[in-house]
């Protein structure tokens, strides 16, 4: 039995049938999976979270999602959805486009509302969500009052209360400071242990290990070059450096001038 | 740097720091006040319910009783008389006093002559009647205004806007006017930082046309923004289950303040309507 979330076979897409965002792209993603998709900026990561999420179609190639075709007459069909709707949830790169309401509150209750959760139930999820998260306080704010790091917690709460089995995230860790990292990298954690499916895109290498198992690097061509756990993708240095992951650094150690690779995974001492 | 006196900059940074101070800024809504207490559903439909009564009310007495329960009302709800007085008066002269002034000659109300005076050789003649319809007009704007801009300060606007509700205005409309008012914001500061992008580059001083050219611009680059941002929210929305028909939160509840306050103000009406067929002017 097949039993694979995502089967992407030859997958190409482009903006507006000019500008080519995602070419031949094959991948399976199984249920429980983590995985991380790495590449230097418009290689095409978003753009391929977003055909995951049923929000783009491919224009060549098929998606499979629970093994039925994702087609924009898919949709058409409300039953399958509001399934996908609960099922997939999706965490936008920018958290200003994810919240359009006028308060932090009625931003997560989105979703769930717009599914039909009951009310009792959204209330209760949403009680455990902001004492985890430790946005109780923001409830009322309007989100053009809130930090980066706030907005993106919200921004993961709206999407952690329809209780997703697959969780994508655009880049969730971009411009925040270490703890504010390091509490989203153990949210992400936690719902892997509760059995989610993980996919997140990034080019923040120091948290791949973490929230990967399997790693896809995209390339400039938008293809995956290579796709392989976390330590071995880690490990090649030149594959890394070739899709402007890391860089040659230098600089003065010990009275001498040091040349290495840096990929801000670790320092030495 | 621009000039220190250039005029796009005067102006841009009049709008923004406006549009921050009187649309954003939910100091006073915040704070815990009497009407900031009551539900907002029923602080505008009694507000409403007031406004009708000021545009009935035929005496100027009455009308100044009205303003002064007006004036109470603000400092019961925290709002500074001052900064009040400032906010309401701005458009007195706007939008009432420069209407009603033609009004107190006998040229349009005819009536005993109340002072005369000479210019350039013509008799201007003020009548009694005329300062009275003018004393009524300002009277009802003033009190109305100061109605409307403190039910706009002790309200937070999303609130004011899902009371449109009520109104039977459509879900769909009432979103999208809570989603104007959100993103409002994030365009004000994609401008300011654009401004302040272009200040850090532009030289010490930037000619009128060059100027005007650098704005021209940027609004053209603010439509294809916004153009972009309509589609990604929609694409937000659509990945959070959106089908067309949206479903908010009502988190609206009527308490026994607020039964409280509507007893009041209907006694208040009663007060005023039978006041005002009484009283002769």
């Amino acid at each position: 039995m097949n039993n694979s979330i995502f089967e992407l076979t030859d997958v190409s897409f482009s903006y507006l049938n000019k500008f080519p965002a995602l070419c031949a792209i094959n991948a399976h993603v199984k249920p429980g999976e983590k995985i991380a998709i790495i590449g230097a900026n418009g290689c095409g990561k978003s753009t391929l979270l977003h055909l995951l999420d049923g929000l783009i179609f491919p224009d060549k190639g098929s998606l499979k999602v629970f093994g039925r075709e994702l087609t924009e007459d898919a949709f058409d069909d409300e039953k399958f959805s509001r399934e996908f709707r609960k099922k997939v949830g999706l965490v936008f790169q920018n958290p200003d486009i994810q919240l359009f309401c006028p308060t932090v509150k009625e931003d997560i209750v989105f979703g769930p509302l717009q599914l039909g959760i009951d009310f009792k139930d959204i209330e209760k999820r949403l009680e455990e969500l902001i004492n985890v998260l430790g946005i109780k306080d923001l409830l009322q704010r309007s989100p053009h009052q809130l930090s980066l790091g706030e907005k993106r917690k919200v921004a993961l709460a709206s999407t952690l209360i329809m209780d997703p089995e697959v969780l994508l995230l655009d880049e969730p860790t971009a411009g925040l400071d270490p703890l504010t990292t390091r509490h989203i990298i153990d949210l992400l954690l936690s719902a892997h242990a509760k059995g989610k499916t993980i996919i997140t895109s990034t080019h923040d290498l120091h948290i791949v290990e973490e929230i990967s198992d399997t790693v896809f690097v995209f390339s400039h061509e938008k293809k995956i070059v290579k796709s392989g756990s976390s330590a071995e993708i880690l490990k090649d240095d030149q594959l890394l450096r070739d899709h402007n992951l890391i860089h040659v650094h230098s600089h003065h150690h010990k009275g001498a001038v040091h040349v290495h690779s840096h990929q801000h995974l670790d320092h030495h001492h | 740097m621009f000039k220190k006196n250039n005029f796009i900059e005067h102006s841009i940074q009049g709008v923004l720091s406006f549009l921050k101070d009187s649309i954003f800024s939910e100091e006073v809504a915040l704070k815990k006040g009497l009407l900031q207490s009551l539900d907002p559903r029923i602080k505008v439909l009694t507000f409403l319910v007031l406004l009708l009564q000021v545009l009935w009310l035929k005496d100027v007495r009455i009308l100044m009783v009205f303003y002064g329960f007006c004036l109470a009302l603000s400092c019961l709800s925290g709002v500074r008389l001052w900064f009040f007085l400032k906010r309401t008066w701005i458009f007195i002269p706007l939008f009432s006093l420069f209407v009603a002034i033609p009004a107190i000659f006998s040229f349009f109300t005819p009536g005993d002559a109340y002072a005369t005076f000479h210019v350039g050789g013509i008799k201007f003649v003020i009548t009694s009647q005329g300062l009275a319809v003018a004393l009524l007009f300002v009277g009802r704007v003033l009190t109305c205004v100061s109605f409307a801009v403190l039910l706009s300060l002790t309200t937070r606007h999303f609130e004011l806007l899902k009371v449109l509700r009520i109104f039977k205005v459509p879900q769909i409309f009432v979103m999208t006017l809570g989603m104007c008012y959100r993103y409002i914001y994030l365009f004000v500061e994609i401008i300011e930082h654009t401004y302040l992008a272009i200040k850090s580059r532009v030289g010490v001083s930037v000619h009128t046309q060059k100027g005007q050219r650098i704005v021209a611009w940027n609004i053209a680059n603010l439509w294809t923004r916004s153009y972009q941002l309509n589609e990604d929210i929609y694409r937000a929305m659509l990945s959070r289950g959106f089908t067309g028909e949206p479903f908010v939160l009502n988190e609206f509840k009527i308490k026994t303040k607020d039964w409280l306050w509507v007893s009041w103000v209907v006694m208040v009406t009663f007060l005023f309507i039978f006041l005002n067929a009484h009283i002769k002017i």
